[in-house]
């Protein structure tokens, strides 16, 4: 779903015809108000696509707005004012992808990078693994009913807290643009945004990630989410399915830094080989019985 | 690969169209002359350069010494640095600092669309440098500027290259910056000179490699 915003109704109606015949489903909005309006409606949207004058604010500022709740939402500022007589200082961290209407072909170009910014999801905040399609496909086959493992999968995070001497640990699968929590122990999450967790940067490396201190690196020092559920430490595993790809992790969390020596990372290796493990077998028996039916 | 982006007499290969390399390096044992020669191509080709700690009228001077033709239809300096120059053989572009990573990423696509426009289809971006805009943003938000310029430069087939000084930052966050570009390409003071060393680009030279700070 696109999420599109201008007063204009001419111009409104031009750019979601474009997009609609480009294969994307839009919403319309005239203003902010209405804008968040739709949002509160719908949802997250996969893109908004915003003049910059609008009757009760800026594109700019609706779309630093959005992304507090959806920072992986891609938008566009599609506008007919002139860079030069826009305030992009005060906005200076928002960052968003500009194409000016005015142009020939401009509803081409917006429906271009709409198209590019979705497919390759180039506005997000963190990196993404080289293989990130296939690695989702892989994770749809192991994300169906995750609830049925839920038993055996806390009694692995309970046993993990224990023998490392962590606040928490926990099983989470790394979505599109959430990580989904499968089970927790000694926290309670069940679901984050992805550029908010240091699961999304364990899944980019071989072997197990620690971050002995979250506070003093510069990936997470100004990390809010984590500072809230004061995780000062991390360690995490990545689940990695037998194709090779990492669909999620088997992490620790504790409030304070601390150190993590290489016979801790075999064992958490290992609670993360466990938990691929149960995860493949459950796939297999609900293929089996997809298959008796 | 014959639409490759070619760099001439250095030893690298050319790279494929759609590939921003990080190039990283102290600032002054060649990394900001080879990112800049990185930029040199074949007459027809345009060339945006983004500035965040010198003068538009020293990027186009040291332009030219790297062997870019300067000229104001080809050539366009994004200036975050605000001293306005007069004289000047490029087009330059104001930004309002190097924290309006906003103003840069639009500017960039406007320019780009009007050189597309003009018929230049083969541009070169350049990126000096992302350590000015890391100490005046944080790392989340250079990532998301830089995730999406390097997607732009993907989305048109350019090139680009980015400079970063390692000696300023957190091994992390250079391990971030460069997981959104297509390779990186390090740069040390050798015995005898400056030396380059090509990693994760596709049919590169391995180790490293000395190469003259300009072309002649």
């Amino acid at each position: 779903m696109i999420l599109c915003i201008d007063s204009d109704a001419d111009e409104l109606s031009a750019a979601r015809e474009a997009l609609e015949a480009g294969g994307f489903r839009t919403r319309g909005a005239g203003s902010v108000d209405a804008a968040r309006t739709a949002l509160a409606e719908v949802g997250p949207v996969d893109c908004l696509v915003t003049e910059y004058e609008l009757p009760d604010g800026s594109g700019l500022g609706l779309i630093r707005e959005t992304r507090e709740t959806s920072p992986d939402t891609a938008c566009v500022l599609y506008t007919d004012v002139g860079i030069g007589e826009m305030d992009t200082e005060a906005f200076g961290e928002v960052i968003a992808e500009y194409v000016p209407k005015d142009d020939p072909g401009s509803t081409d170009r917006l429906v271009d990078i709409v198209e590019h910014s979705l497919a390759f999801r180039s506005q997000t905040a963190y990196p993404l693994p080289d293989d990130e399609d296939a690695r989702l496909a892989t994770l749809s086959r192991y994300a169906d009913d995750p609830a049925a493992l839920s038993a055996s999968l806390d009694r692995l995070t309970e046993l993990a807290a224990a023998q490392f001497g962590v606040d928490s640990a926990a099983v989470g699968l790394i979505e599109s643009h959430e990580e989904r929590f499968l089970s927790c122990y000694g926290a309670d999450f069940d679901s984050l945004e992805r550029e908010d967790t240091v699961c999304t940067y364990a899944i980019l490396d071989e072997g197990v990630t620690v971050v002995e201190d979250t506070m003093s690196d510069p990936r997470f020092s100004d990390n809010e989410t984590l500072a809230a559920a004061e995780i000062h430490f991390y360690a995490g595993a990545p689940l990695t399915a037998p194709d090779g790809r990492a669909i999620g992790t088997f992490c620790l969390q504790g409030g304070e830094p601390r150190e993590f020596g290489e016979r801790d990372r075999e064992l958490l290796s290992l609670f993360a080989d466990q938990t691929m493990e149960q995860l493949e077998l459950r796939r297999r028996l609900r293929e089996t019985e997809g298959a008796d039916e | 690969m014959s639409d490759a982006y070619a760099f001439d007499r250095l030893p690298l290969d050319g790279v494929r169209p759609g590939t921003t390399v990080l190039v990283t390096g102290p600032r002054h044992e060649g990394a900001r002359e080879l990112g800049l020669r990185l930029l040199a191509g074949p007459p027809g080709e345009g060339a945006i350069v983004v500035t965040t700690n010198q003068r538009a009228e020293r990027v186009a001077d040291d332009c030219e010494r790297v062997g870019i033709r300067v000229s104001d239809d080809r050539t366009a300096i994004l200036d975050c640095v605000g001293d306005e120059d007069d004289d000047v053989p490029a087009r330059v572009l104001p930004v309002s600092g190097p924290a309006d990573l906003t103003g840069i990423g639009m500017r960039f696509s406007d320019v780009y669309v009007d050189f597309n426009g003009d018929g230049i289809e083969r541009v070169r971006t350049g990126l000096f440098s992302l350590s000015t805009l890391l100490s005046f943003g944080d790392l989340q938000t250079v990532s998301r500027f830089v995730h999406t310029l390097v997607g732009r430069v993907d989305s048109v087939g350019g090139m680009g290259a980015f400079l970063l000084d390692p000696a300023s930052h957190d091994e992390q966050a250079i391990r971030t910056l460069s997981q959104f570009c297509g390779g990186r390409v390090e740069v040390r003071e050798g015995d005898g000179g400056p030396e380059l060393r090509a990693r994760g680009l596709p049919d590169q030279p391995d180790g490293w490699l000395p190469f003259d700070r300009s072309p002649r």
